[in-house]
């Protein structure tokens, strides 16, 4: 099989279970990815993610699909389908976590831009501009984090 | 439509044993199949093929050397593939080093509460 295939490897300081729940919880992705994402961290769901540009309003919404839930080592989803109802192709992105010292090594791999072709990459460029504000949100991350482990 | 040139070009470099292959046309100069062959595990004719993917797409160009042909990488062209491929891994790298702010300000801040 030939596909065009992303590959990254990071090292965290945290547990392989916070690092699980990061990457595979919506409430947590929306922090790290698009500006809202819905789907049920459960294999096979469908789901949603959802950009909104700050200036017009204008919302973009890309489907996306559970594929692997297997805390606290592997997630996995599809997106980007080239047809609607989530069927055709897509990109298949795999979170691979290892225990690595006291922290854990996250390997990414993205694959399917062969027979997606360069569409996805145009589409990538649009949201450089979210990316490169992440630095602005940070600031409410701290407030964020402190919510979430008062919550029992 | 460039587009279409796009596709084929992720899809030429997509092949681990195609980027082999221009990993070692850079390293050691042209080469030929026959020279390739013998530093891969496939087979010449194997070789011969994947030859002719990159040569169609302009990643390498051969000339003909007595009964085989001497290829070469078109360094512009590889340049290009790669400035494409490192657009989409740069958003990746983005994110994944959110992931990891996100991840060890969490852990930090499980610790100190149990710690504390």
């Amino acid at each position: 099989m030939e596909q065009g295939t992303i590959e990254r490897d990071i090292h965290v300081n945290a547990s392989p279970e916070v690092v699980f729940e990061v990457v595979s919880q919506p409430e947590h992705m929306r922090e790290w990815w698009p500006d809202d994402a819905r789907f049920e961290s459960v294999a096979g769901a469908p789901g949603e993610l959802v950009w909104r540009d700050a200036d017009t309003g204008e919302t973009k919404t890309v489907a996306l699909a559970v594929v692997e839930v297997d805390p606290p080592k592997r997630f996995s989803f599809r997106w980007c389908f080239t047809e609607p109802d989530r069927s055709g192709q897509a990109l298949f992105v795999t979170f691979d976590l290892v225990p690595s010292g006291a922290g854990t090594l996250i390997r990414m791999t993205e694959t399917g831009f062969r027979e997606l072709g360069w569409e996805v990459a145009a589409l990538e460029e649009q949201y450089r501009d979210h990316e490169n504000g992440w630095d602005h949100y940070m600031p409410r991350l701290g407030e964020y984090v402190a919510r979430l482990v008062a919550t029992p | 439509m460039s587009a279409v040139v796009d596709d084929e070009l992720w899809s030429a470099i997509g092949d681990p044993i195609r980027r082999t292959m221009i990993d070692l046309l850079l390293a050691d100069g042209p080469g030929t199949a026959t020279s390739l062959s013998r530093r891969l595990p496939v087979t010449r004719q194997a070789v011969s093929k994947h030859l002719a993917v990159l040569d169609r797409v302009g990643l390498i160009h051969a000339e003909p050397a007595g009964r085989e042909r001497h290829y070469q990488v078109d360094e512009a062209q590889l340049a290009r593939a790669v400035a494409q491929l490192s657009t989409v891994g740069a958003t990746w790298d983005a994110r994944l080093r959110r992931i990891k702010r996100i991840a060890e300000t969490i852990e930090r801040h499980r610790t100190n509460t149990q710690g504390g």
